[in-house]
């Protein structure tokens, strides 16, 4: 029951806040984040009531849907999914605040569509059956569609129609994995699958995810899509709806292909490798904000991804606590790019500079996501990245060498975009009297830097609770029982 | 004990926390006060293990504590733990005791700044950092404090950031020690794979079965970020940049406490570098060339902080060789006398600078002596200790090392060569530096610009150099060659030291060492103490040594040659190649063809019912074909 509350949830204020009579940002924003607040108290309830020691599926229901294909409305909570779901209500709460503090036009149909896609993105994280994953999965596209294309920026039509290219072509190609998978093993329930060994429909959902992530070279939507997006719904994007992808090789990929997944790794690797340096590279020279952080999300993926394959306990507990650092990591980063942009003509980095002085709380929100974002040691980044390298250091030396150099780049790129926003005299692009953050821009980015500090006090917060014991065996069992 | 040893470690931090909420609320005075407060705690409770650490018998010297588990993998557990034995309360006596009066000088420095409050919640946070350095338990704990001295080094060495030279300095400092944490941390993951652990004692019990190979590539993994953080050659780049930040923090961060991180990180992985001699002496080497080259372009710096930067670089030299050589003892004793002068040349420094309206140039300076006669003083007792004239502190421990070089064969004579140009040229620049600032006549500049206080600076400034410059002066007699080893004894648990050379060899070795060294100061008499032709005319003489020395030695530029400038030309080819016309692009285009493509399909709807008709036919049978000739 609680997980179908969790989905249904968001949906149903959805629903409310369309229907709602009143037009103003107050009215429809103040009930999203209340439906979004309720969301975050649910999510807490849910943790306070999982058995983190038992691994296997936990506040489950199922419904028979279409018996001859023994396809169902099953879903549940495994522990790993269990903080995805949480990254996904904090980064909404937070994008529904930033969104009403800006006051975004024709709020009804926004705060809508934000609940809408939060609903869809919980969905994704706990649907147990493969077509209704797949409904999920294609659900959270349509609100994204809008959303850029309707409050984003001035490029925002070419964006759109790129991302719905991207991600329509690679929704289509999961469809055909998953009827193929389905048929293949006889059921579309993601608990009772088995294994396969069709190399074509483990191809089928890397790509289909690599869209999603993206992994590179599928990344041909990310730039602008990151770019024109409101900057809430850029961190949702690649905060949260970029996790789905990531979400989605650890549940369905590597516990249902395991021989494809040991045949085709150095493909998988060397595209995220490649991607990983690629992308670190054009961090580094991209010329706006948030192309830095758009580009660095895609390093980060790529190094998520590298992770995953490495199947192993350090490779796996690595990408899930580093899929949640990076979700608080992206969220907060791209709202302090909103906030920047209010406060300048343009976010170019050679036009800006010197906005440290006279504003400590955004010199200090910045600094602080920033270094944690380059994975500064003690830092819950290093704890995730360090457990992925030494991961994949297990499956060849060579990957972590290529690791390990990527995180000197990503020092370089994260200091070039904290230094050109904050350091050295004033740039012409930024207002002389642009004000410090505001009280609420503050909680929001606040919110997700508090917990990013203390997931580094405490990191084994998240990977003592998520795969019982060992990860390693839990994708054997492919999650159907603990590791004891 | 590992109570106390926690209050010594958390501390400073809840300082940082303190200052950070209190914001506005509190003056910058007060932060300063909170954050050395909170210092001099941690100083105490470290008195405290230590006096209890002794009354212990000596093998049962070692103690560790956990707190909790920080982060795990399966039966990979690291747990947030930490380690009291005598080295590691070593260096807690140094680090808080230095510390503390760094940051009580930093509360009279920073006084007249208005972002005073940041820069104390910085020093703290530093303090803390390189607290959970040494005082780790594991390999991993160590790691992250390795990182966040960095980080608190960055932070301060941009401090003033509104200058772009500060700025690029702290970018450098960062980036040159993510690449010795990065092979820092690929050296772990041999070990995690070899050993299983990361924890000091089964990390080093498990070790001894690792392959030669395997034993070599941690050792050098280690090395790489010892030699980074510690300035060693060849990534010794960024710290005479680092001194874009205020004196205090070059005192505390850059000379008396995170430079020696890499000394300590060989001395705890003793183990580990002894199963890897070829690395081992690697290091002594770097040390040694560090040594001399570092010395070399100290003769002709003219900021008074790159000199004594210079020169730090040139006596971690020392303490690598030592190290390196296996006389972990003679290493961290000059590590700690080291702390003392060096504190105290650098705060001295600080107080002319600040007499001086924020002047660093030496050549503007002059006759200082006189108008800053207690400065003087200090200065003088921090020049002897560091040219390693007796009895001051930088003698014992330099001979120490040099003695231990003396005993360790043909590579140990070579270095100890090294080491004994290295004392000459210590001696010599560093009164060069004296002589022209203190010497000569009251310079135009000063004469303008100079403004004294009551005690030549505030007295929360003069009173921490007082308290090192008596420090540097009797710290050295803790040991003392061939007659006894408090150091090498109190850390021999931990890591025992090699045999120093005795009889005639180790009177040789101190005797030619003083010799050189007052050679050394006799030439600076000669050609500095008034101008004189001199240098002007060695720099003639030979033109391209002095551009040699002025560029130092050229790494700026091979770095930014080999490294620099192809990351970032690819990065720019990559995305004019690759990511604009094959990634970007593609989907531009595919929005132009399928426009395209409309367009000319519109042309098929004409409405004539006819034509539509024959291509429904033509379809048809086309279908019907393909169907005949597939089945």
């Amino acid at each position: 029951m609680l997980t179908t509350a969790l989905i249904v949830l968001p949906f149903a204020g959805a629903l409310i806040v369309w229907a709602l009579p009143w037009q103003t940002v107050r009215a429809a924003g103040g009930f999203a984040l209340l439906v979004a607040l309720a969301e975050l108290f649910l999510w807490v309830v849910a943790v306070r009531n999982t058995d983190f020691a038992s691994g296997v599926l936990q506040h489950d229901v199922e419904t028979v849907w279409f018996a001859d294909l023994d396809a169902a409305y099953k879903v549940g909570l495994y522990d790993f999914s269990l903080w995805l779901v949480g990254l996904t209500a904090l980064v909404t709460v937070t994008a529904i605040a930033y969104g009403m503090w800006v006051g975004r036009a024709r709020p009804r149909a926004y705060f809508g569509l934000l609940l809408f896609l939060a609903g869809a993105t919980v969905g994704v994280f706990t649907a147990q059956d493969l077509l209704l994953f797949y409904v999920f999965f294609e659900a959270m596209l349509i609100p994204l569609y809008v959303l850029i294309g309707v409050w984003g920026g001035t490029r925002r039509h070419a964006a759109t129609v790129k991302f719905v290219i991207y991600t329509l072509a690679g929704s289509l190609l999961m469809l055909v994995a998953i009827i193929s998978l389905g048929l293949e093993r006889g059921t579309f329930d993601m608990t009772r699958l088995g294994e396969s060994g069709s190399t074509w429909i483990f191809l089928g959902f890397v790509v289909a995810f690599a869209v999603k992530a993206p992994i590179w070279p599928f990344h041909g939507w990310l730039p602008d899509a990151y770019r024109e997006a409101p900057a809430e719904v850029s961190a949702l994007l690649s905060g949260v709806v970029s996790k789905t992808a990531a979400y989605g090789l650890l549940r369905i990929v590597l516990p249902a292909f395991p021989d494809p997944v040991v045949d085709l790794r150095w493909l998988v690797l060397g595209a995220a490798a490649i991607g990983l340096v690629y992308a670190s590279l054009l961090a580094f020279r991209a010329p706006d904000v948030r192309g830095v952080i758009a580009y660095s999300s895609l390093a980060q993926m790529c190094l998520i991804v590298i992770g995953l394959m490495a199947v192993n306990n350090s490779g796996l507990e690595g990408a899930l606590l580093q899929m949640v650092n990076h979700g608080l990591i992206s969220a907060a980063l791209f709202l302090l790019a909103g906030a920047i942009e209010r406060r300048t003509a343009g976010a170019r980095l050679e036009l800006l500079g010197g906005m440290a002085r006279g504003r400590p709380r955004l010199a200090t929100l910045l600094i602080t996501v920033g270094v944690i974002a380059l994975a500064v040691p003690l830092s819950t980044a290093f704890a995730a990245e360090f457990l992925i390298l030494n991961g994949i250091f297990e499956r060849g030396w060579g990957w972590a060498l290529v690791g390990a150099g990527a995180i000197v780049l990503a020092a370089m790129y994260m200091l070039r975009l904290i230094s050109g926003v904050l350091h050295e005299e004033v740039g012409p692009a930024v207002h002389a009297h642009a004000l410090d953050l505001r009280p609420v821009e503050v909680a929001v980015v606040g919110a997700l830097t508090v917990t990013l500090v203390a997931l580094s006090f405490w990191p084994a917060a998240i990977t003592d609770h998520a795969f019982a014991d060992r990860p390693e065996r839990a994708i054997e069992t492919q999650f159907a029982r603990g590791a004891r | 004990m590992t109570p106390a040893a926690w209050v010594a470690l958390f501390a400073p931090a809840a300082a940082v926390v303190m200052i950070a909420l209190a914001g506005h609320r509190i003056t910058g005075r007060a932060a300063g006060v909170i954050a050395s407060g909170a210092t001099l705690v941690s100083f105490v409770a470290t008195v405290v293990t230590f006096a209890l650490l002794l009354r212990r018998h000596e093998e049962e010297r070692s103690d560790a504590s956990t707190l909790f588990t920080w982060l795990s993998a399966g039966d990979f557990r690291v747990g947030f733990e930490i380690v009291v034995d005598p080295l590691s309360v070593f260096m807690m006596l140094v680090v808080s005791g230095v510390g503390f009066l760094i940051l009580s000088y930093a509360v009279g420095y920073m006084a007249t700044d208005d972002e005073e409050r940041r820069y104390h919640a910085y020093k703290a946070l530093f303090v803390f950092s390189m607290l959970l350095l040494v005082q780790a338990g594991n390999l991993l704990l160590l790691l992250a404090g390795w990182g966040m001295v960095g980080l608190s080094s960055y932070l301060l060495i941009n401090f003033w950031h509104r200058r772009r030279s500060a700025v690029g300095a702290g970018k450098k400092a960062f980036i040159m020690n993510a690449v010795g944490d990065a092979t820092f941390a690929l050296a772990l993951f041999i070990l995690i794979q070899q050993t299983g652990a990361l924890s000091f004692a089964p990390v080093f019990g498990r070790a001894e079965l690792m392959s030669d190979t395997l034993a070599t590539l941690v050792a050098l993994g280690l090395l790489g970020g010892a030699v980074a953080k510690s300035a060693q050659v060849p990534l010794h780049t960024w710290l005479p940049d680092a001194m874009e930040g205020p004196t205090p923090v070059s005192a505390l961060i850059h000379a008396a406490t995170m430079v020696t991180a890499g000394v300590y990180l060989i001395a705890r992985t003793a183990p580990l570098f002894e199963l890897a001699p070829e690395v081992h002496d690697l290091a002594a080497v770097l040390g040694g060339v560090t040594i001399v080259l570092a010395g070399l372009i100290a003769l002709v710096q003219t900021d008074i902080k790159r000199v004594i930067a210079y020169s730090t670089m040139s006596q971690i030299g020392y303490m690598f060789v030592g190290a390196g050589l296996g006389a972990y003892g003679a290493g961290l004793f000059h590590l700690m006398t080291h702390a003392f002068f060096k504190a105290l040349l650098f705060m001295a420094a600080g107080i002319v600078i600040h007499a001086l309206a924020g002047e660093q140039d030496i050549r503007r300076m002059g006759g200082l002596g006189r108008e800053l006669p207690w400065t003087y003083r200090f200065m003088l007792v921090g020049a002897f200790a560091l040219a390693a004239v007796p009895p001051f502190a930088g003698f014992f421990s330099k001979d120490a090392i040099l003695a231990s070089a003396a005993n360790s064969g043909t590579l140990g004579w070579i270095l100890w060569g090294l080491a004994a140009v290295g004392a000459f040229l210590t001696a010599l620049y560093t009164f060069r530096m004296l002589f022209v600032v203190f010497g000569r006549d009251v310079s135009a500049y000063a004469r303008e610009h100079l403004h004294r206080e009551r005690f030549e600076g505030p007295l929360a400034m003069v009173w921490p150099v007082a308290i090192l410059a008596v420090l540097s002066l009797v710290g050295g007699f803790l040991q003392v060659p061939g007659l006894w080893h408090a150091v090498d004894h109190w850390i021999e648990p931990v890591a025992e030291s090699i045999e120093e050379a005795s009889g005639g060899t180790a009177v040789f070795s101190a005797v030619a060492a003083l010799a050189l060294a007052l050679a050394g100061i006799a030439l600076a008499w000669m050609l500095y103490r008034r101008p004189t032709y001199g240098p002007e005319r060695a720099r003639r003489a030979a033109p391209w040594a002095a551009r040699t020395l002025e560029q130092k030695f050229f790494f700026d530029e091979a770095y930014d040659l080999a490294l620099y400038e192809p990351a970032s030309h690819t990065a720019s080819g990559l995305y004019r190649f690759v990511e604009a016309p094959l990634v970007l692009a593609s989907l531009g285009d595919i929005g132009a063809t399928v426009r395209g493509a409309g367009r000319r399909l519109a042309a098929v709807q004409t409405g004539v019912v006819r034509s539509y008709a024959l291509a429904v036919a033509v379809g048809l049978a086309v279908l019907a074909i393909a169907f005949v000739i597939a089945s």
